[in-house]
């Protein structure tokens, strides 16, 4: 059933392998594709991957730095997988233990890691269990719980589910609250049911309103129901009427009713019922409100509690440990001293804390919500298990994964190097064609300028398409960018022949005809470059999107470069996806034409913020190619991984 | 016994002084106590530290494998350690061991073997750049011609590092996979680097400033004025052919005699 199953180090040296029966092409192009797609670009959230007709699923093992692969065809479905990765993993650690442990990369060369047997073993088992388990047959009506209940059980449900409700908030009640509860308890065992009745006497008296009698009624026929309820309802009793009030005023507050009562009682354990209604319509009103504030206030200031244990844990790992510390002595002291120095293996509950924090600081830094979420899951998965070292806490560990995770992410994966490509161009007697796309107002046009001026700069010509057919004024614009840029560098000084042209045919016409007739242009005139300036378009302006993937498919540009503002959050995410969507959808190829790079546009606005890189290069995969930091010619940069990512993680 | 008494005999007189300090000590608060392990433990720890910065900085021994993904650098390390072959994926972390020179001498040095992944080599080269002896630089001959650029830009990268160009580490060029009829010789793999180069020099330099000022590459590659040549360099550079693989398929022998030896040189 399997294809394959390898085990195989970080380092990339296969350990184990297993290929299944009459399995004849190799793994190793399918798990480098899982490799570099997958665990390099920090999608590690979910574990599985499909390439082409396999499906393949991994598991990381960072105590032995292994990782364990197992790949299917991906039209069966086969349900043990998951559990049979983890089996097989327990069973290697423990076999090789011993050899694993050792330093070095030494192990994974000489040591012969015969799994043959065992694996063998597992996946017969495996295989068996999940045949053994055949679909469970439905049940008849008279298996199911329905059945068994009565009418009068889901009354009683209701009283249960009251029970519990009421269990959970007195949990979270004061200590100051919690023992006025226990003498109201006590006052009810004594009371005989008669002291009851004569509450909901006086509460007749004075309130003869129907709907509260009614209530009263039903609250009786519960309480006779089952003994089991009397500790519940034992509060209500002394407090009646505040009770039903609330009960159809708030509907689903009724726990709190009882412990307003509780204190009232407390308040005046033995005073007569009269004195007691007195006292309930002004009290009533007060407490309720006192009751729902408390009850808001309870909660945040446990999650405040919560959230400075949080912020303990991130300082000083060993929160355990610290506290015994603090009661003195010196095994506390060593305990420390132990959690610091000795080693330790990192488990999800450990980092739960400090990798939300950390997510929430990236959301504060404007990277897109599920992005960090996303980047967080992956390094959870990266560290999960890995044995922490020396003078290490959990929280710099989790900040230094996530650090060169997000270096790892704006690292180019390809070579960026438009002028070497401009070369070879140039050398084949061919323009090279840049396109340029993206929403409304990001700044295309100016920083097309920007780029034809470092081309320029760098000794080439470049031709400006003005595909811009659509909105006033913008060919104007690029006019007026030729003109500024032709006189920084006339003519005379470049041979007599001007650097920088427009090709434009006003508007309203057809964008891919004037782009291919400005490239064959470029061709007869020998221009170097060519820079094809679209309009604007918002992701969800569906003619627009298909026009942009026409203009694409028709020109075959060498460079397909998103123009995006750095002001943009979790709207990136959005925009990026839709274009490559786009374009993938509508170009007649097998092989689409997609988004090649990203120009960042705005980035001097942003201070720290620097959010929006690492969300456009972790959606597209793609270099950020140009940065542009300002409003004039020479405001455009490089950008620097290792300084982004040090924005983004200060404080 | 006697002699315990005799030599404790002479330290009489300094008794009462000892059991005056000992009353003193236990009349003291145990917060003193704590007070002076702690300062106790202030020293043990400073010793631990120190012995720590003292041991990171250690002589450049180590060998770094680097090159493009593909090219063939895992296998190579297994094949210099032990000779066996093993299957090898992507590499995404680091591996070290290690290497016993073929020399009388018998160093041993540190063989490294870098993931060449782009997203990681950079992050990987920056910690053991500074560590590195000599610089094994992999490339696949077989389709080299189609990696030209790639592989001249990393070889940029690292030989314009200003750690490396000071520290002038031992660079050999392995052409890898000689045992694919197509691949090209190691002359032909130098001159086409050596042109790559010399156009990379033009446009690298011309490259945009980065965002917080630094302008990438500030060493110049070569000699100015003229075509770069590999031996224009600081370092030692020597190009050679090896294969991996072996020319009799997964069970034969590596042909790596020839990096073996320059590696005996080191």
């Amino acid at each position: 059933m399997l294809d394959f199953f390898t085990i195989f180090s970080k380092g990339g040296i296969v350990l184990w392998c297993f290929q299944g029966a009459g399995v004849t092409e190799s793994f190793t192009g399918p798990v480098n594709a899982l490799i570099r797609s997958v665990i390099l670009q920090e999608r590690g959230g979910n574990n599985s991957f499909t390439h082409e007709a396999l499906s393949m699923k991994y598991k990381l093992d960072n105590e032995f730095e292994l990782i364990f692969v197992v790949g299917f065809q991906k039209i069966l479905t086969l349900t043990y997988v998951d559990k049979f990765i983890d089996d097989v993993q327990l069973h290697f650690r423990d076999r090789y233990k011993n050899e694993l442990e050792q330093k070095g990369a030494l192990k994974h060369v000489n040591n012969s890691f015969d799994f043959e047997d065992r694996f063998k073993k597992l996946l017969r088992e495996a295989e068996e269990s999940s045949k053994a388990r055949s679909p469970p047959p439905m049940r008849s009506f008279e298996k199911s719980e329905k059945s068994q209940k009565t009418v009068k059980s889901m009354i009683e449900t209701k009283g249960g589910d009251k029970a519990k409700e009421q269990g959970g908030k007195k949990n979270k009640h004061t200590k100051k609250e919690a023992p006025a509860v226990e003498p109201a308890k006590g006052d009810q065992g004594k009371t005989p049911p008669s002291g009851q009745k004569a509450v909901v006497n006086g509460n007749q008296g004075l309130t003869p309103e129907e709907i509260i009698q009614k209530n009263r009624e039903d609250f009786f026929r519960k309480r006779m129901m089952g003994p089991a309820e009397k500790p519940i309802k034992s509060p209500k009793p002394q407090k009646p009427k505040e009770k039903q009030n609330r009960v159809w005023n708030n509907g689903g507050s009724s726990a709190k009713n009882l412990d307003y009562s509780n204190k009232n009682g407390e308040a005046s354990p033995g005073d007569g019922e009269r004195n007691l209604d007195g006292r309930f319509d002004p009290d009533m009103q007060v407490s309720s409100m006192k009751g729902d504030l408390l009850s808001v206030d309870y909660e945040s200031s446990e999650e405040g509690e919560m959230e400075e244990e949080e912020e303990e844990e991130v300082v000083v790992s060993e929160t355990s440990k610290t506290s015994p510390k603090k009661s003195g002595g010196f095994g506390g002291m060593f305990g420390m001293l132990k959690g610091l120095v000795g080693s330790k293996s990192l488990s999800r509950e450990d980092m739960e804390p400090v990798l939300e924090k950390m997510k929430d600081h990236l959301i504060a830094k404007n990277v897109a919500a599920d992005i960090s979420s996303q980047l967080c899951e992956s390094v959870a998965k990266k560290l999960e298990g890995k044995v922490m070292g020396t003078f290490t806490t959990v929280a710099s560990t989790v900040k230094q994964a996530l650090q060169d995770s997000l270096v790892q992410i704006l690292q180019p994966k390809r070579r960026v190097d438009i002028l070497r490509d401009v070369m070879e161009a140039q050398s084949q007697r061919r323009p090279f064609v840049v396109t340029f796309c993206g929403v409304n107002g990001v700044g295309k046009s100016t920083n097309l300028a920007k780029i034809s001026y470092w081309l320029i700069e760098n000794g080439f010509s470049v031709l400006i398409a003005a595909c811009d057919t659509f909105r006033a004024g913008a060919v104007e614009q690029l006019r007026t960018h030729q003109r500024r840029l032709n006189s920084l560098h006339p003519p005379e000084k470049h041979g007599g022949r001007p650097v920088i042209q427009l090709y434009e045919k006003g508007y309203g016409k057809d964008a891919a005809g004037i782009a291919m007739e400005a490239i064959a242009y470029a061709r007869n005139q020998a221009f170097d470059v060519v820079l094809v300036d679209t309009a604007g378009r918002m992701q969800d302006n569906a003619p627009l999107m298909t026009a942009l993937a026409k203009l694409i498919a028709v020109n075959m540009p060498d460079l397909v470069l998103f123009v995006g503002e750095a002001l943009v959050g979790n709207e990136a995410v959005d925009q990026l996806v839709k274009f490559n969507q786009a374009l993938a959808d509508h170009s007649m190829s097998d092989k689409p034409r997609l988004i090649d790079g990203i120009v960042l546009t705005k980035f001097d606005t942003i201070d720290d913020k620097v959010g929006a890189a690492i969300s456009m290069t972790y959606i597209t995969g793609q270099p950020i190619v140009f940065v542009g930091t300002g409003q004039t010619y020479n405001d455009l940069r490089s950008l620097n991984a290792r300084a982004v990512v040090g924005a983004l993680m200060k404080a | 016994m006697g002699k315990r008494t005799d030599a404790e005999m002479p330290e009489n007189p300094l008794e009462p002084y000892i059991e005056s300090i000992r009353q003193q000590l236990e009349e003291q608060d145990p917060v003193l106590l704590v007070g002076v392990i702690v300062a106790l433990a202030v020293v043990v720890i400073t010793c631990v530290f120190l012995k720590y910065f003292l041991t990171s900085k250690t002589v450049r021994s180590a060998v770094l494998l680097v090159g493009l993904c593909d090219a063939g650098k895992t296998l190579l390390f297994i094949r210099l350690l032990s000779g066996k072959f093993k299957r090898t994926q992507t590499s995404i972390t680091d591996s070290s061991a290690p290497y016993k020179a073929k020399n009388d001498r018998g160093s041993t040095w540190t063989l490294i073997d870098l993931p060449g992944h782009d997203s990681l080599r950079s992050q990987y080269l920056e910690k053991f750049k500074s560590a590195a002896r000599a610089i094994v630089f992999v490339v696949d001959s077989a389709i080299f011609q189609k990696e030209v650029r790639d592989v001249a830009e990393f070889l940029y990268m690292l030989l314009t590092d200003t750690v490396v160009c000071r520290n002038a580490p031992t660079l050999l060029v392995a052409c890898n996979k000689q045992d694919i009829t197509m691949a090209k010789s190691a002359k032909l793999i130098q001159q086409q680097l050596e042109k790559e180069l010399n156009t990379l020099r033009v446009t690298r330099s011309a490259v945009l400033s980065a965002q917080d000022g630094s302008v990438g590459g500030s060493v110049y590659l070569g000699k100015k004025g003229k075509d770069f040549e590999f031996s224009q360099l600081p370092m030692k550079v020597e190009f050679l052919e090896c294969s991996a693989r072996g020319s009799k398929g997964d069970d034969g022998v590596a042909d790596v005699e020839s990096l073996e030896k320059s590696l005996a040189k080191l």
